[in-house]
């Protein structure tokens, strides 16, 4: 953690479990993340906000008992500090986003763009910034195309890896040490763009029928 | 992506392997149209079909565009354009300077994160935010004396520089604080004041925390960072990210310092000012849209929920919504209500929902049959399987599938009913008020599933119970409601 930034306290407000587990194992796998409270529904996260403290909210916008967006105005009246990162169902338009940001919300996140960026948002408005991705483009193929600019022993690692072989047994088939398979690795994931083992994975077994071959 | 079609960059750049960079790296967001000359960027900017949202400067030497003609216009004659400086090496000396002179809003080193400039390019295109607030020259500011909050661990310091500003002039008070924390705490209980000051390097919270904390929860107070260390960077951040007014070197001059305050109070007020005006604009203006919405929703919903029940219901249910209070209208929701389809899918998606409803309820009035048993039991159910189908529902049956929708969205449980009987009434009450926050003439920014589920079971709880013959009080808080209704009851 870098000193005086503030450490990311965390509270969600998802409707289901099944979402909710899921994004939070992602995000809980940054260090600097603490989970400070979790909710259902928005008044449920309205009761218990003030004393969980975190310091941003993820909010889904479609919520079973309240609209999102209503919640999350009125839980900036009670904590006009908290950074608030809004889920929505669908990509929103620019004349919408303006809304958004004026009603305080400091970035939206819509549920057809990657978990990566998800991540990436919540890291950038964690003192207060506001954060606009480039959410009304294509999501360009920038990891298909990294990998097909990696070299052929990388993606032969690559490969290995995603099957969940062991560093020791690439090693041994690969006939090199264990620390160049490790170097290996490393180059991947800077190239790729991915921080750990189960984004490759994803990533090769997602493409195995296409250009990742 | 501003509102129409893409955002436009102006970019001054010195080296042409700059500018290539710097295409290959935007060219996707925005559209960049590039000088090497500040007099082709003038000779530009008043025949641009489209004024572009920021200025992007690229120069050899971080400091080559101090005495820059087209900073100095910019700053002139478009302060609504957002500056930013990406230079190699940033000095604290330029920055400070760069500062003072109000040249630039934002100030990068390279290599730049291009996430992070794309989104102030794009957050200046969509809310025009970079745009400063015009000085308030009206002297008139009555009212108690505005404070200045000095935050420095260092507390001898604050202390004699606080005697001798105090000396010094009769316009405002200076306060200190020892840490970031002491600080909030003077802030909760001191409304007036309108500068802080505060040094970087403390125990505990950091200066740079507080001001983004600050910049937040207090919008109008202007920030001053100030540090005997020079860190460029968190100088660079505190700009970026807290948007402080200025920087401060240590050690401090008092003749200095007063300048500064002035100046600052003079920003203090205009931001103060330009919040007020666009505060009570925003209320003004959406008291008439307001209006203009209840009169639609009577329009479109009397004919059909009166006609079922014989008595102008319409009314008093949009007058008992109306007592309940929510936010005050802001910007975005006057926004939503004009820029978009809001207030005719409003009216439309409600009335809709409302006579889908009406459809499945039996009709005419049904007359004392009820008794607590009987009562009881049709909550259970309705509150068991709130999901009302389509066969017909009857008056009874529609007044506890309401409650359930509106205990349901307030998040209370069955018990929070309470039910008594007489001889001749049942009465039921919420223990616990509803939360209501948001309703049918409230300041809102979009339409939304449950929004219009719970009005419309509102509205049914005061069909169904004059349907059985009963009576609905209904009394609005702050965010809440709470309801009593009596119906005509036989005991058995």
């Amino acid at each position: 953690m870098v000193a005086g930034q503030r450490r990311l306290r965390l509270y969600v407000t998802m409707g289901q479990r099944l979402l909710r587990d899921s994004l939070l194992f992602q995000i809980l796998l940054h260090e600097e993340v603490e989970l400070v409270g979790e909710s259902e529904t928005g008044v449920d996260t309205l009761n218990r906000l003030q004393g969980a403290t975190p310091t941003v909210l993820l909010i889904e916008e479609n919520l079973e008992d309240n609209d999102g967006l209503t919640i999350a105005e009125h839980a900036l009246t009670v904590n006009p500090s908290l950074s608030i990162l809004l889920i929505s169902d669908t990509p929103v338009s620019s004349g919408r986003m303006t809304i958004y940001l004026e009603a305080g919300i400091k970035a939206v996140v819509s549920k057809d763009q990657p978990v990566q960026e998800l991540i990436k948002t919540l890291f950038y408005i964690r003192n207060g910034q506001v954060y606009v991705g480039n959410w009304h483009q294509e999501p360009a193929p920038a990891a298909m195309l990294a990998y097909q600019a990696l070299s052929g022993r990388e993606r032969e690692v690559a490969q290995l890896m995603a099957s969940r072989l062991p560093v020791r047994d690439i090693a041994g088939r690969l006939g090199v040490s264990c620390k160049t398979v490790h170097s290996y690795k490393d180059r991947i994931f800077v190239k790729l763009g991915f921080e750990r083992l189960p984004e490759l994975i994803l990533f090769m077994q997602r493409h195995q029928h296409g250009a990742a071959e | 992506m501003a509102t129409s079609g893409a955002t436009e960059i102006l970019l001054r750049y010195d080296d042409d392997q700059d500018r290539q960079h710097f295409e290959t790296l935007f060219a996707s967001d925005f559209v960049i149209h590039a000088f090497a000359t500040d007099q082709g960027a003038l000779d530009y900017l008043p025949s641009a079909p489209t004024m572009p949202t920021a200025i992007v400067l690229l120069p050899n030497r971080a400091d080559g565009y101090l005495g820059s003609s087209l900073l100095a216009q910019a700053r002139d004659h478009h302060p609504r354009i957002l500056k930013i400086l990406i230079g190699d090496a940033i000095a604290l000396n330029l920055l400070v300077k760069l500062l003072d002179d109000q040249l630039i809003d934002r100030c990068f080193e390279q290599p730049v994160n291009p996430d992070v400039i794309r989104s102030h390019v794009l957050t200046a295109a969509l809310t025009r935010e970079g745009q400063t607030p015009s000085p308030d020259t009206s002297q008139a500011h009555e009212g108690p004396k505005p404070a200045i909050l000095i935050v420095d661990d260092e507390p001898t310091a604050t202390r004699y520089l606080s005697r001798q500003l105090e000396r010094m002039q009769n316009e405002f008070r200076v306060l200190g604080a020892t840490s970031a924390e002491e600080a909030q705490l003077v802030l909760q209980k001191d409304s007036d004041v309108a500068v802080v000051m505060t040094d970087q390097r403390m125990p505990g919270m950091h200066g740079k925390e507080l001001l983004d904390q600050l910049r937040q929860s207090h919008p109008t107070v202007v920030r001053i960072l100030t540090s005997a260390w020079g860190e460029v960077d968190v100088a660079m951040d505190a700009v970026n990210e807290g948007r402080i007014f200025r920087y401060q070197k240590k050690p401090w001059n008092a003749a200095e310092l007063l300048s500064l305050f002035r100046k600052a109070l003079i920003q203090h007020r205009a931001l103060v000012s330009a919040r007020n005006r666009s505060r009570s604009m925003a209320e003004q203006q959406f008291a008439e849209l307001r209006q203009q919405r209840r009169a639609r929703l009577l329009e479109h919903l009397s004919e059909r929920v009166d006609g079922f029940t014989g008595e102008p219901i319409t009314a008093d249910f949009l007058d008992a919504v109306a007592t309940v209070r929510t936010l005050p209208a802001q910007p975005p929701h006057l926004r939503a209500s004009r820029e978009t389809a809001l207030e005719h899918d409003l009216v439309r998606d409600f009335a809709g929902l409302v006579g889908r409803q009406l459809d499945t309820l039996q009709s005419g009035h049904v007359h004392g049959i009820h008794n607590r048993q009987a009562f009881d039991q049709a909550l259970t159910d309705a509150m068991e399987s709130p999901a009302g189908a389509s066969e017909t529902q009857t008056p009874l049956m529609a007044l506890c599938r309401a409650l359930a929708t509106l205990m349901n969205a307030s998040g209370l449980e069955r018990s929070a009913l309470e039910l008594t009987q007489t001889e001749s009434r049942l009465m039921v009450t919420s223990a616990s008020p509803l939360h209501i926050y948001s309703h049918l003439l409230a300041p809102i920014t979009r339409l939304s599933r449950p929004l219009l589920e719970q009005q419309s079971a509102l509205l049914m709880l005061f069909v169904s119970t004059r349907l059985l013959a009963g009576d609905i009080d209904v009394t609005g808080g702050e965010q809440s409601l709470q309801f009593r209704l009596w119906l005509p009851a036989r005991t058995d």
